[in-house]
């Protein structure tokens, strides 16, 4: 059972920033995209997003699967709040759309306006999860550790996200062990059965045995880490990390975008949804 | 040293255990993930790996059950690569649930301090309560996202009751199978 992270972006000119930049690159990103609800920047804000993206030379065939989770997690998400909006979009009441039509059965008003609201929030979702593959292919997982410390998490909690990096294969290879004990006394973990309950039981005989034998065997770890002085002094880091002038010109793109959507949101430029004339048109014939 | 056996004053310690506890339990969060039952027409899930959250925080401290929910959500999320950091506010939700059931010495000193199944039925009573206010943090999508209320809503009912139908179950389960293990090497 595979359950590592996959460092598939290993050598691309993203893994081989700064770990930092990967990071703050998502949080700055993330940040300005929140602000921004003018469809036309956030097509530019998408844009950006694939470039970086495509920086990281993640293989398109290893993360097929991926994508299309998000794609109907998102997808999901964008139509549940439409219907559930009721034609409302933002502060702006139904009244005062332009209703192209309604929905059947459910009878929710689809105007220009929440049209181009779903397709906004698509896109925006789309911006953020295409911002945060790189972190999840193109950091290599050792990096964390010390990549979260030098960003200034205290030294204990980022050996932890270290420590959590270091036991998954392990436990993923516990995990595997006990589905194949449990098989051999007559348990099928694979087999189908109805009902979220009984679902819901039938792992028991798994992540019972799993969780226990993990945290009674962290024992050994505990006392390793307490015979070699864990947390009685400052910690170093094997790996030493420093920016160099590409990893600075990044972040600082990144930081300018943040500062630019948080004066255009104060001042209303890009704040506000911004419906597109032929919708308008389309909804008053 | 476990929460079930924890004063008031030393709930907030750190030590290498509670960091060994807490990178366990994040591990196994992020693996168990994996392991999915999907509610139709949701985007949600009923996932049997979440009651380690609320058990984590209930059997070590409120400090590991945050770690746990935080660390565990983005692992989860970075294996599955929608990326650690994507939905940071929803890996906060799962902290604050593992950090609410690990204050259960605070609020259910009563069954914490019980015999093996008062302090099952607290380990459940913990969660339960974990879940349901911890996730309320998820209401910030409303501001972040743009998403109304009425669809947060909807996505946090889904999540809850997933979640506390799990932690109802699984957590009672573990609690009564890590009692006798705890008592063995004696924690």
């Amino acid at each position: 059972m595979n359950i590592a992270p996959r460092y598939l972006g290993r050598g691309s000119w993203l893994a081989r920033r700064d770990p930092r930049v990967l990071i703050l690159v998502v949080a700055l990103f993330i940040f300005t995209v929140l602000q921004v609800w003018d469809i036309r920047l956030v097509l530019g804000l998408l844009l950006i997003a694939i470039g970086y993206y495509r920086s990281a030379g993640i293989p398109w065939r290893h993360i097929r699967r991926n994508w299309a989770i998000v794609f109907v997690f998102i997808g999901l998400l964008v139509v549940v709040n439409t219907i559930v909006a009721g034609g409302d979009v933002q502060s702006l009441p139904v009244e005062q759309t332009h209703v192209l039509f309604y929905l059947p059965l459910l009878g929710t008003p689809i105007s220009a306006e929440s049209l181009t609201l779903a397709v906004t929030m698509l896109m925006r979702y789309l911006a953020m999860a295409t911002i945060g593959f790189p972190v999840a292919f193109a950091v290599a997982p050792s990096d964390f550790g010390v990549a979260f410390h030098r960003l200034g998490v205290p030294e204990k909690f980022a050996f932890g996200i270290d420590l959590t990096f270091r036991f998954l294969p392990s436990l993923a290879n516990d995990l595997q062990t006990t589905v194949d004990a449990q098989r051999i006394r007559g348990f099928n973990w694979s087999a189908g059965t109805t009902g979220f309950l009984s679902r819901l039981r039938h792992s028991v005989p798994v992540v019972v045995p799993t969780v226990v034998n993990a945290i009674a065997g962290a024992e050994d770890t505990i006392d390793a880490m307490d015979l070699r002085g864990f947390g009685t002094s400052r910690r170093t880091w094997l790996r030493d990390l420093a920016y160099d002038r590409t990893d600075l010109l990044v972040i600082g793109a990144f930081a300018a975008l943040l500062v630019a959507a948080t004066i255009g949101g104060f001042s209303g430029v890009s704040s506000h949804l911004w419906t597109p004339p032929f919708l308008i048109e389309l909804a008053g014939r | 040293m476990s929460t079930l056996t924890m004063q008031r004053n030393n709930l907030w310690e750190v030590t290498s255990r509670t960091i060994v506890y807490a990178a366990i339990g994040a591990a196994l969060y992020g693996i168990l993930l994996v392991a999915q039952l999907p509610i139709p027409g949701s985007t949600v899930s009923v996932r049997p790996a979440f009651a380690l959250v609320p058990f984590f925080g209930y059997a070590f401290g409120p400090i590991v059950g945050f770690f746990v929910g935080l660390v565990g959500n983005g692992i989860g999320d970075q294996i599955s690569g929608w990326g650690a950091l994507t939905s940071w506010n929803w890996s906060i939700a799962n902290g604050l649930v593992g950090l609410i059931a690990g204050l259960a010495p605070l609020y259910l000193a009563r069954w914490v301090n019980g015999d093996l199944r008062q302090r099952a039925i607290g380990g459940a009573i913990a969660g339960a309560i974990g879940v349901v206010i911890g996730f309320m943090f998820v209401f910030t999508d409303v501001i972040l996202q743009g998403v109304t209320v009425g669809a947060t809503l909807t996505l946090y009912i889904q999540v809850v009751i997933g979640d506390l139908i799990g932690t109802i179950i699984l957590v009672p389960i573990l609690v009564y199978a890590w009692e006798p293990v705890k008592a063995q090497l004696g924690r």
